[in-house]
């Protein structure tokens, strides 16, 4: 018969020994691994009916993991896709990464608030804090309309402010953008549901912000989707492809900028520009 | 004397105009055949393309597709052949004018001013098709002026072999997406770079190590399935990293996020470059640093060690 209680070898005993003063002299960390965020801007965040400029979605390295901070709550919220719930961390487990990144303790006590969510398609809605959020692709959220600032655009599209800091305009593009001394204008027609507007947008912004040349007047006209059908300022330009950028001297439409993937808005522009000296 | 050269003149010039028409009769079946071939590699997008004009269902663009390519194919082999030039001529200047109609009314709703993710990509807009085709019914009226009193090849032959077109293209149509014909139809291949197959710079850090790429249909209800099993692959580890890429819209592939959780990337690309591909979905390949190393088709995953480390 097995005994019920055996006694280790002595070498085992000697490991066992080993292992219990490596514990002593390095206690294993109570900290749970941490979860790496990086902003997701092909998604956005609306709250309450409205879309908070500081309330971002994060990707994290665990694929089915994300979180969701909105600065006017209590705890940031992890997302999390196989349990199906969305948990409140308290701010002492997040802290800033880098310029845009987030670092959050992952390992939550027991007894952490919870959310349940639903899911309606591409938006994922919950209630969380009394605030009700729902999480959408950036390009459902309500189209910009009608004739906008440049300021108020770049302000009101995080998506928009991320790929103007991502893009390095060609200096001497710029250069030649900053120094043109002669009156022109720029009529921009976008549409904040399109996906190519988000790839071309803020590299044109990015252009004309940091050329920064009161020659060059910019008019920027957000289109509705269905903008055939509805009335506005998008009407009298015959508008083929979106966004499409037409350039004006004294009124009169001189040509119009590429607007393809690869485009490079302040090359084409400057090589216009040079032609009309 | 001068009656003489009057009457070689006007025999010169009708045998001029006999050969402009035969030469327009040949050019036109020239293009009805490779219209009609060239759809037939992929007869499922054509169907899918007469679907997204919204006068039929996908069901029956579905049926419509075979019989149009047909039509098409039947239509080049009848002309090439000579037979019966005037019917021909004038039932492919009717088709070219039904074509115009169906461009005209996707004019009419808007096609051509959707997003720039229609417009930036597609070279040929509505409008280009429209002037391409009336080329074309010129083409058939030049032929029709040129060959008037003209029969046609006479003989059994032309009828036999238009018979025979009809029928061989129709089992190609039919045959077609079962036919591994990928490698010669779509641009996917061992050796191929990234810049060969549209996608460089478009996914971060697919130029960089051993990716499986998986090209999905999210909207497809099998998606979710193949989901769970890359899922399993993703966990059991060992494997190159996995990357899907889908046609599908932002919206498709967030519903899909949320709905499948996948424990791999996806990322949206835009169709018009991620369908040079694909015939079929789901499709997979796996890329080395930026090169294609191997390409997987048939069911997905069953029986490859495409998602093992040792597979190159």
């Amino acid at each position: 018969m097995k005994p019920l209680v055996t006694h280790p070898s002595p070498g085992r005993r000697a490991r066992i020994i080993l292992a219990a003063a490596v514990l002593l002299a390095f206690p294993v960390s109570a900290r749970a691994a941490e979860l790496l965020c990086q902003p997701n801007y092909d998604f956005c965040i609306e709250v309450d009916g409205a879309f908070p400029g500081g309330a971002r979605f994060f990707n994290t390295q665990e694929r089915r993991k994300y979180f969701i901070d909105i600065p006017s709550t209590r705890a940031g919220l992890l997302m999390d896709l196989e349990a199906k719930k969305m948990f409140a961390v308290p701010r002492s487990q997040i802290r800033p990464d880098g310029d845009s990144g987030l670092k959050v303790q992952d390992g939550l006590p027991p007894g952490t608030t919870a959310y349940a969510f639903s899911i309606d398609g591409p938006i994922i809605q919950f209630e969380a804090e009394d605030k009700k959020v729902r999480v959408m692709p950036v390009l459902m959220r309500p189209p910009v309309v009608g004739e906008i600032a440049m300021d108020a655009l770049i302000a009101d599209r995080p998506e928009y402010q991320a790929g103007m800091k991502r893009y390095s305009p060609d200096p001497t593009g710029m250069t030649a953008l900053s120094k043109y001394s002669k009156p022109i204008e720029l009529e921009v027609y976008f549409a904040t549901w399109c996906s190519h507007c988000k790839i071309y947008m803020p590299k044109l912004l990015r252009v004309l912000k940091d050329a920064h040349n009161p020659n060059i007047k910019v008019t920027l006209v957000g289109l509705p989707k269905k903008f055939t059908d509805e009335k506005g300022p998008w009407r009298k330009p015959d508008i083929q492809t979106i966004p499409t950028v037409i350039v004006k001297s004294g009124d009169r439409e001189i040509t119009r900028l590429g607007t393809h993937e690869g485009a490079v808005p302040e090359i084409e522009f400057a090589g216009i520009l040079q032609a009309l000296k | 004397m001068t009656h003489g050269v009057t009457e070689d003149g006007r025999a010169a010039s009708g045998r001029s105009r006999v050969w402009i028409g035969h030469v327009a009769r040949c050019l036109l079946g020239a293009v009805f055949l490779a219209a009609g071939l060239l759809k037939a590699l992929d007869p499922l997008e054509f169907a899918r393309q007469i679907a997204e004009y919204g006068i039929v269902g996908p069901g029956l663009a579905a049926l419509a597709a075979p019989l149009f390519i047909t039509l098409e194919c039947a239509l080049g082999v009848a002309l090439v052949a000579g037979f019966r030039p005037r019917i021909t001529l004038a039932s492919g200047a009717l088709l070219l004018l039904g074509f115009i109609g169906i461009e005209t009314y996707a004019i009419s709703i808007g096609k051509t001013q959707s997003c720039g993710c229609f417009g930036a990509y597609v070279q040929r807009t509505p409008g280009q098709v429209i002037m391409e085709d009336l080329l074309f019914v010129g083409l058939a009226l030049v032929a029709l002026w040129g060959l008037r009193g003209w029969g046609g090849t006479r003989g059994r032959l032309p009828a036999a072999v238009l018979l025979a077109g009809t029928a061989l293209s129709l089992a190609f149509v039919l045959a077609s997406p079962y036919l591994p014909i990928d490698p010669l139809v779509t641009k996917l291949a061992v050796g191929r770079s990234l810049e060969d197959l549209g996608l460089a710079g478009k996914v971060p850090g697919l130029g960089e190590g051993r990716h499986l790429v998986a090209l999905l249909d999210v909207t497809d209800p099998g998606a979710a399935e193949l989901g769970a099993r890359l899922n399993e692959a993703v966990e059991k580890g060992g494997g190159p990293g996995i990357v899907a890429l889908t046609p599908a819209t932002a919206e498709d592939t967030a519903a899909y996020l949320w709905s499948a959780a996948p424990a791999f990337d996806i990322h949206p690309v835009d169709r018009p470059v991620l369908k040079r591909l694909y015939r079929r979905l789901p499709r997979f390949f796996v890329v080395e640093n930026g090169r294609v190393t191997a390409v997987l088709d048939g069911p997905p995953l069953a029986g490859h060690s495409l998602i093992s480390s040792e597979a190159s």
